[in-house]
């Protein structure tokens, strides 16, 4: 508690005598509840042996491969969701409340309407569970029944429908089958596929003609400026952008006002009607006077809106981008991690070759160090991976670790994003410090990293392998090996022949040497076993060779003689220089039988390097006369095929 | 009911006390047979039935060989709810035998720290990882809403089942 509270106080002192070069000590300091418990959080960093939070600590439980990570992640989810489907068809049993004080998550969530007459009490609870098609219902039940509905409902019920488009929205928990609900659930895109409809499912759908929302709007007799928003808001999601605008005139002729997210959305709207760059600015530029006339102040989304439209506005979006953040700035509007995408995104365009603008990311990079953000736009979790995609291109390690650094500050790892976002940044860091730093700074950021973060694919183990080649650690091999087992990789053809390569390039020492043996042995392993639905690897020569001088080059006469009884099963052909290799070892056995196999063999493929292999052996070796005369035969044999 | 039986007993003592000229009351006993010689204890055999660690020692011996299967606070001066906490240990382990059924290796361990309640088990590597963790999200969201308060699994498996001796 006290090294807490002297944290605390070391902290309070650095931020004042920023400001007031004075240490000012307080009276009294009240602690929040967790106050102590996150104390003690900032005290233990990350555990990179252990795996993520969401799985048990216990080796069989624990997923190796990044299949496994989702299978198992996503099995734990449907069991929650298997365990809602029971709580929620029989809540009778979970009434009972134990907790005090009350928590609601807990208590069974009603699903179905509870007010059965046509009121608009009944209206506002539909609305306030999201049911689209009951509530429009009802709302027709109204009108016919003659009852007035008040214009705040009205909007709300117009908010509903634009933001949902007029579906209903997907139940998540509800499985496919249960169809005891309202028919409309049958008749939703989204339920053609099993898992809950993401975003990009939702928007397919697009804004139809004469759809309740506008029939509803047009039934209203003093629309205001919600409802106004409410329907441009809902076009411009669901693509109806021109439509979005011709509302907007009919609004100014009805000499109302619009809000600052009637503006955002037409201002997201702009790019999509204009076609030249320079109309499209124009068109910003005009409505942000507008918006400066009605007296509306914009917001950050404002500002994100204008410099999402800029990247589509090509090198009109380069000219303008910082003007228009030094303008909002003087509104005392700050930028989010958003507006930094977007900016990143226009001057760094994807595949584009760049001319000397290295310095835009580092000038972000400068705003942004040290500063812990908040979630303010969606486009937020973008960010990172813009800017590790700009560090790779530009091969700039400098600023990689600074947004890495810029990870670790406060809240920002929420910003990170889901799984697969995650994944991507992950990838491209660790392939960018292949790329740049030597073996050691990549070992550690890979014994770091994996596999407690990041399961890196099967590409990215291959970059690896061009570190440990360019610095001349090809001794870590057999460990990476085995981490490409437990990672899944190791029946990927390409990434095993490129360590069979490696490791027959070069002979080295005596105890390396022995380890590779055992690598090639365990890999040749990995050729046999057709496990059930794994992939198999085939043979091919180059991969047979390699396998045969590794173990060679370790002594290993026995088990390379049996992988060059491979060759003739599998159909390949050896090399001559492999041969020659093979003959030179058992010459130092002394063995004359297996050197005679060894030319037997050779003749069998019909190498043209037989005669001289026939020579060595008549050379080298102390032959018997049975020998001889079996050579002689061989060498006359081969003489003819020629 | 606990009121009339004992009216009875009372009835019962008199009209016995009566009958029988002797001092002696021969009462009757109306509980449940409790019989505290024999719960827990596996008593020892031909030689050919396995058991845990937490099977072969006796309830005697908790505290000084054995730890205890539910840890609250409630047996502690001054705090209540022991009831209560037994009964809902008693579900817990019935809801874990079943859920889990043929996986437990041993008793399962229930600990509560707070408003958290934590149920650590021993399982058997008897499913695929992933059925386990079907298993795991089911039952702590259902374990979470039935006892308004969260419900943490902390899970271990072992190959088999782990042997101390045969009795």
């Amino acid at each position: 508690m006290a090294s807490s509270c002297s944290q605390a106080l070391r902290h309070h002192v650095c931020k004042s005598s920023r400001i007031l070069q004075e240490i000012v000590i307080p009276k009294k300091k009240t602690w929040s509840k967790e106050a102590v418990l996150q104390a003690l959080a900032s005290t233990v960093n990350r555990d990179p042996t252990a795996s993520d939070y969401r799985f048990q600590d216990d080796p069989y439980l624990t997923p190796k491969t990044s299949s496994e990570f989702k299978l198992f992640s996503l099995s734990q989810e449907s069991g929650r969701n298997a365990a809602k489907y029971f709580i929620s068809t029989y809540p009778k049993y979970f009434q009972k409340d134990y907790a005090q004080p009350h928590i609601p998550c807990l208590m069974p969530e009603t699903l179905e309407a509870q007010i059965e007459e046509v009121s608009e009490a009944a209206l506002i609870e539909r609305i306030q569970m999201r049911k689209v098609k009951a509530a429009v219902d009802l709302y027709d039940q109204l009108q016919q029944a003659g009852t007035p509905v008040s214009l705040d409902v009205t909007n709300q019920l117009l908010d509903l429908i634009c933001f949902y488009g007029d579906c209903d929205p997907a139940q998540e928990n509800v499985p496919e089958q249960r169809n005891e609900e309202t028919e409309d659930v049958q008749d939703e895109p989204q339920t053609k596929k099993g898992r809950a409809s993401k975003a990009s499912d939702k928007l397919k759908a697009a804004w139809k003609e004469n759809n309740n929302a506008e029939r509803i709007f047009a039934l209203l007799s003093e629309p205001n400026t919600h409802s106004y928003s409410a329907l441009i808001r809902g076009m411009v999601k669901y693509g109806a952008y021109s439509k979005a605008f011709s509302t907007y005139t009919d609004l100014l002729n009805n000499q109302l006002k619009a809000d600052v997210s009637t503006f955002n959305a037409l201002i997201t709207a702009a790019p999509e009607v204009k076609e030249k760059y320079n109309e499209k600015w124009e068109l910003i530029v005009d409505l942000l006077k507008q918006m400066a006339e009605q007296k509306v102040k914009p917001n950050l989304l404002t500002l994100n809106a204008v410099l999402k439209a800029l990247r589509r506005c090509g090198t009109v979006g380069k000219s303008q981008a910082f003007p228009v953040i030094s303008e909002m700035r003087a509104l005392s509007i700050d930028p989010s991690l958003a507006s930094y995408n977007h900016l990143l995104s226009i001057f760094y365009k994807p595949g584009a070759p760049f001319q000397g603008q290295t310095d835009i990311l580092q000038e972000v990079m400068n705003e942004v160090s040290g500063k812990s953000f908040t979630p303010q736009d969606p486009d937020d979790a973008q960010f990172f991976i813009t800017a590790v995609r700009i560090c790779l291109d530009t091969k700039d390690i400098e600023q990689a670790y600074r947004v890495h650094e810029l990870l670790g500050v406060g809240e920002n790892w929420r910003l990170l994003g889901n799984d697969f976002q995650q994944n991507i940044y992950h990838a491209r860091f660790f392939s960018l410090l292949c790329m740049m730093e030597n073996i050691d700074v990549v070992l550690k950021w890979y014994r770091d990293l994996v596999p407690s973060v990041y399961y890196p694919s099967s590409n990215v183990m291959r970059d690896l392998l061009q570190v440990l080649d360019t610095d001349n650690r090809l001794d870590l091999i057999p460990q990476i090996w085995k981490d490409l087992k437990q990672l899944g990789h190791g029946n990927r053809q390409t990434l095993v022949e490129e360590l069979l390569t490696l490791m027959a390039r070069e002979k080295q020492n005596q105890e390396v040497q022995e380890t590779f043996a055992e690598c090639a042995l365990d890999i040749k392993k990995m050729y046999d076993t057709g496990d059930r639905g794994k992939v198999m690897m085939s043979w091919t020569a180059g991969s047979l060779s390699d396998l045969v001088s590794v173990l060679l080059a370790a002594q290993r006469r026995q088990d390379a003689w049996e992988i060059l009884k491979l060759f003739k099963t599998h159909n390949r052909v050896p090399s001559e220089e492999l041969l020659d290799k093979f003959l030179t070892c058992i010459k130092e056995s002394g063995d004359v039988n297996q050197a005679l196999e060894l030319v037997q063999i050779s003749a069998g493929f019909c190498l043209p390097g037989t005669p001289k292999l026939i020579q060595r052996v008549q050379q080298e070796f102390l032959l018997s006369e049975q020998q001889k005369s079996m050579l002689s035969d061989l060498e006359i044999q081969t003489f003819n095929s020629d | 009911m606990a009121t009339s039986l004992v009216r009875q007993t009372k009835l019962l003592s008199i009209v016995t006390s009566q009958l029988s000229s002797a001092a002696c009351f021969r009462n009757i006993h109306c509980t449940a047979a409790c019989l505290k010689n024999r719960a827990a204890r596996i008593r020892v055999g031909k030689g050919d039935k396995s058991v845990t660690y937490e099977q072969a020692y006796h309830p005697h011996h908790i505290g000084h060989r054995k730890g205890w299967l539910s840890q609250h606070t409630s047996n502690l001066q001054g705090e209540d709810g022991a009831a209560e906490r037994v009964v809902e240990d008693v579900f817990i382990r019935r809801f874990m035998y079943g859920t889990f059924h043929g996986c437990l290796a041993d008793e399962i361990v229930i600990k509560r720290r707070g408003n958290l309640l934590v149920i650590c088990a021993v399982m058997i590597q008897k499913l695929l990882p992933s059925k386990f963790y079907f298993l795991i999200g089911y039952t702590e969201e259902l374990l979470s809403h039935f006892y308004k308060c969260p419900v943490k699994i902390e899970m271990q498996t072992v190959e088999e089942k782990v042997v101390y001796k045969y009795l």
